[in-house]
């Protein structure tokens, strides 16, 4: 390949490259741990959907609709940033955080319910990767918010770009986790 | 509400929530021990199509055509990868 191609194609990509590699890397990471979870449940099945009854699929559903809806304020925010609405761009961070709140808030809410049933990693496998999994991602939303709160305050395109990137980002291996974890048996 | 509309990361999230109530409904059967192939490949395609949606509007692919087809591909063959191991835990 030519480099003046190579050139075209890496310039054809939105946002940031590193963000780029950052996103493939961390799909690659739950993709592997949602793998390994399917590849154990082959060794019982019925261990994992009796533990998977446990777990509020209503609450991950409405997770899933508070998320996509997240994205969308990212995504609005950084339309609006490149327009040089800045303000408005700012109303749109300010909404995607807080849905990202919500988010976390109803996760906290799930584990809440979990422990105080004395389930924990060490109940049944389906549980060491359900804590694991979900929790690393709730620890993405975490750091999204962070930094959604970062490009609010320096909000030239660019950041708000590779800054919405990452939260979309959450978004997608939150689609992917979800149906996994909680509702394949 | 006419520019709402007209907006493609609008229609976006309008699909993606569809996908997401269609997918709450699977899981509505799946909690009545309705279960099986069809409905676990249905649960995986949905997602599939949740992350195309996002892939191309929130992450701005479609304006990438050739990276969008390349992680459209990655992302459709770990599906099948999916599908597979789920479907191996009834054999």
């Amino acid at each position: 390949m030519s480099e003046a191609k190579e050139q075209g194609l890496l310039a054809e990509l939105p946002g940031d490259l590193m963000m780029w590699v950052l996103i493939i890397s961390e799909l690659l990471v739950f993709g592997a741990g949602l793998a390994a979870f399917l590849a154990v449940r082959i060794s019982d099945p019925a261990g994992f959907a009796d533990a998977q009854d446990h777990l509020d699929r209503a609450a991950g559903g409405l997770n899933t609709a508070v998320l996509v809806t997240s994205g969308l304020c990212a995504a609005l925010a950084n339309r609006d940033g490149a327009q040089g609405q800045r303000k408005q761009a700012r109303l749109w961070l300010a909404g995607a955080a807080a849905l990202g709140l919500v988010f976390l808030w109803v996760k906290a809410i799930e584990y809440g319910d979990k422990l105080s049933a004395g389930i924990g990693t060490e109940t049944h496998p389906f549980f060491t990767f359900y804590y694991l999994l979900t929790g690393f991602h709730a620890a993405h939303v975490v750091a999204g918010i962070v930094i959604l709160g970062f490009i609010a305050c320096y909000d030239s395109p660019r950041n708000l770009e590779t800054g919405t990137a990452f939260w979309h980002m959450v978004d997608l291996i939150w689609v992917l986790l979800f149906p996994v974890i909680y509702l394949l048996r | 509400m006419k520019s709402i509309f007209q907006n493609r990361l609008w229609w976006c999230w309008v699909w993606l929530l569809t996908l997401s109530l269609t997918t709450t409904a699977i899981a509505y059967f799946v909690t009545r021990g309705i279960t099986g192939p069809i409905a676990g490949a249905a649960i995986l395609f949905l997602a599939y199509m949740k992350a195309r949606l996002i892939l191309a509007r929130y992450l701005g692919l479609a304006e990438a055509p050739s990276w969008y087809r390349g992680l459209n591909l990655l992302i459709a063959i770990y599906m099948v990868l999916l599908l597979a191991l789920y479907l191996a835990a009834g054999l």
